[in-house]
């Protein structure tokens, strides 16, 4: 019974985020439009300099992975501002005092996130295919793309409502956010591998997330090497699973 | 068995007190007002018996359960209108009731029906399929009252039911809260600031100030402590004060601008009898005016200071305004 209504709020809130996503679609492509920036300057011009080490892959299919994960990370960190807005207006409120297990509002909300960039990757997969990046594109990758994103968007929006939950305003929502949005991109293999850099950045690399995330989707989109697939997906899951739960015992903080 | 049961309830946030130890009942098919300016523990404690916050002390409970120790029975049987917005703009109206249907886990078949008949009872039928945000803010706060009958519960909560709103939706928002009760029967509990309202939608207030209640009845009994209503008469004729002290009219001592002012119970029927009776007696009267008990006089005998139109008042209503103009950007 229990396990049913968690099910059933879970996917009531992912319906309803979606149907908020139809009426107003626009916020997709607003949301493409950071990653293609990266996609095509940045990607372009970096193509131009010899980054990587041992060039059997050219530059845009090492960042294309790089950039699909960003355009999920960056949406996902915000996510907990949308809960603060919430909780100002009263929304929050009204939900908590129905019967809805709090950690199922919080995987709802994470999930429905998770579902939301799905669309935007996809846009963003799109345009690579668009300026000839050459892809490992089968319906078995692709299928394994998208859940890694709509893992990894679950993973970042959960840490976002972690933060609000203890954070509690807009403003330090936003500060935050600032913050570590760039550190989290820059400390990764998103945009060069992680043997180029120094021996203290490495270690953070190591224990972030994206890292894992982004290795992942370039074994499958780009190497085709699979030895470190399970490891890279182990990692994403624990970190989900770790980061959700915090959230969801934390969560009722943020209407205290 | 009361539907709500308050019993020494008390909420502590830090050093500061902000619900001290109040005790009430509230019946089924009763609408009682907790009334209070701002800062007086009127939302601390509806967060209270709706299970969002938990007391420091005393018990409370909700058609029979415990608020602390059987939680989730309480939250099944409670419809709850907080203060802000609780209605989602980006959706339509259908949406936002559908959303809270399904969360309540009332059955498919059911559901339409029970959507249907709350969207014609709150008279949205018409816009069901619009966003929410294109909606005036008294569409939305019915919107609202909506949304918590979905359960069918036993017991309804509104927070400031009226706080922003024009008068005509206002009065739209009282006539549906009393409708309602008179048809399901539930026990309503409002917190308001506002006396007009609390005169007129309630059954029972609860006067509170700083966390305390200071007096629990009807406002008609409330009113009738203060000795009922004063009467002024302006009259040129020098023995007038005499007939009516000899008449049995109690007078009050101070009679300010030559004008004679005594105590009458129920002021607009008396001022017939007294402007006859001196008539008998030819006796001319100038002027008469009537200043009738309100509940502010029953606040300030209470808690010492008047409630009314303060700078917080329309604080909260430029908040509010602000939230429904935020919602429809």
């Amino acid at each position: 019974m229990t396990a049913l209504r968690v099910l059933n709020s879970i996917f009531t809130i992912t319906e309803f985020e979606l149907r908020k996503l139809r009426h107003d679609y626009s916020q997709v492509f607003m949301r493409v439009i950071q990653p293609a920036l990266w996609l095509l300057i940045f990607g372009e011009v970096f193509a131009k300099i010899r980054v990587l080490p041992n060039a059997d892959a050219n530059y845009l299919q090492f960042l294309t992975p790089g950039v699909l994960a960003q355009s999920v990370v960056f949406v996902a960190i915000f996510y907990g501002l949308m809960l603060v807005w919430e909780r100002d207006m009263g929304l929050l409120h009204k939900l908590l005092s129905t019967p809805t297990p709090r950690y199922s509002i919080v995987v709802g909300k994470a999930f429905s996130a998770g579902v939301r960039s799905l669309f935007q990757a996809i846009v963003v997969l799109i345009l690579a295919l668009l300026i000839h990046v050459d892809l490992n594109i089968t319906p078995l990758t692709v299928l394994g793309v998208l859940a890694i994103i709509v893992v990894s968007g679950m993973c970042f929006s959960s840490l976002s409502i972690l933060l609000a939950s203890l954070l509690r305003t807009r403003e330090r929502m936003m500060g935050i956010g600032q913050a570590i949005t760039m550190p989290l991109f820059f400390a990764s293999s998103a945009i060069y591998p992680i043997s180029v850099m120094p021996d203290w950045l490495k270690v953070l690399a190591q224990i972030n997330p994206l890292s894992y995330i982004v290795d992942a989707m370039r074994a499958l989109l780009v190497t085709g090497q699979f030895a470190s697939l399970p490891m890279d997906l182990a990692a994403i899951v624990a970190a989900t699973v770790i980061i959700t739960t915090l959230a969801s015992v934390s969560f009722s903080r943020i209407i205290s | 068995m009361s539907v709500i049961e308050v019993e020494g309830l008390t909420k502590q946030f830090g050093q500061f007190i902000a619900v001290d130890g109040i005790t009430f009942q509230i019946e089924k098919g009763e609408i009682f007002g907790l009334l209070g300016p701002n800062g007086a523990g009127k939302t601390t404690t509806i967060r209270c018996l709706l299970t969002l916050s938990r007391p420091t002390s005393g018990t409370a409970r909700v058609c029979g359960y415990d608020v602390q120790k059987q939680a989730s029975r309480v939250r099944e049987l409670c419809g709850y209108v907080p203060q802000g917005v609780s209605v989602d703009g980006d959706l339509t109206a259908y949406e936002n009731l559908l959303f809270y249907a399904k969360l309540f886990c009332i059955p498919g078949d059911v559901r339409k029906q029970r959507i249907s008949e709350i969207l014609g009872f709150m008279q949205l039928d018409d816009r069901a399929n619009d966003l929410v945000k294109t909606y005036s803010g008294g569409m939305m706060r019915r919107l609202e009252v909506g949304q918590a009958l979905l359960n069918r519960p036993g017991a309804l909560f509104l927070d400031e039911p009226s706080i922003g709103l024009d008068p005509v939706s206002k009065r739209a928002i009282w006539d549906h809260v009393s409708r309602l009760r008179d048809e399901l029967g539930f026990a309503v509990l409002i917190t308001t600031h506002d006396m007009y309202e609390a005169d007129q939608l309630c059954d029972r207030i609860a006067i509170m100030n700083g966390g305390k209640i200071a007096v629990i009845g009807s406002p008609a009994e409330l009113k009738a402590q203060l000795g009922g209503d004063v009467l002024s008469l302006t009259s040129s004729a020098p023995d007038c004060a005499g007939v009516l002290e000899d008449l049995g009219y109690q007078l009050l001592i101070e009679p300010s601008n030559g004008a004679i002012e005594l105590v009458a119970g129920d002021g607009e029927r008396e001022i017939p009898r007294v402007l006859e009776a001196l008539r008998v007696h030819g006796i001319a009267v100038e002027a008469v005016s009537l200043k009738q008990a309100t509940l502010d006089d029953v606040f300030l005998k209470y808690a010492g200071k008047r409630i009314g139109d303060g700078e917080a008042a329309w604080r909260d209503t430029r908040a509010m305004r602000r939230a429904i103009r935020r919602l429809a950007r």
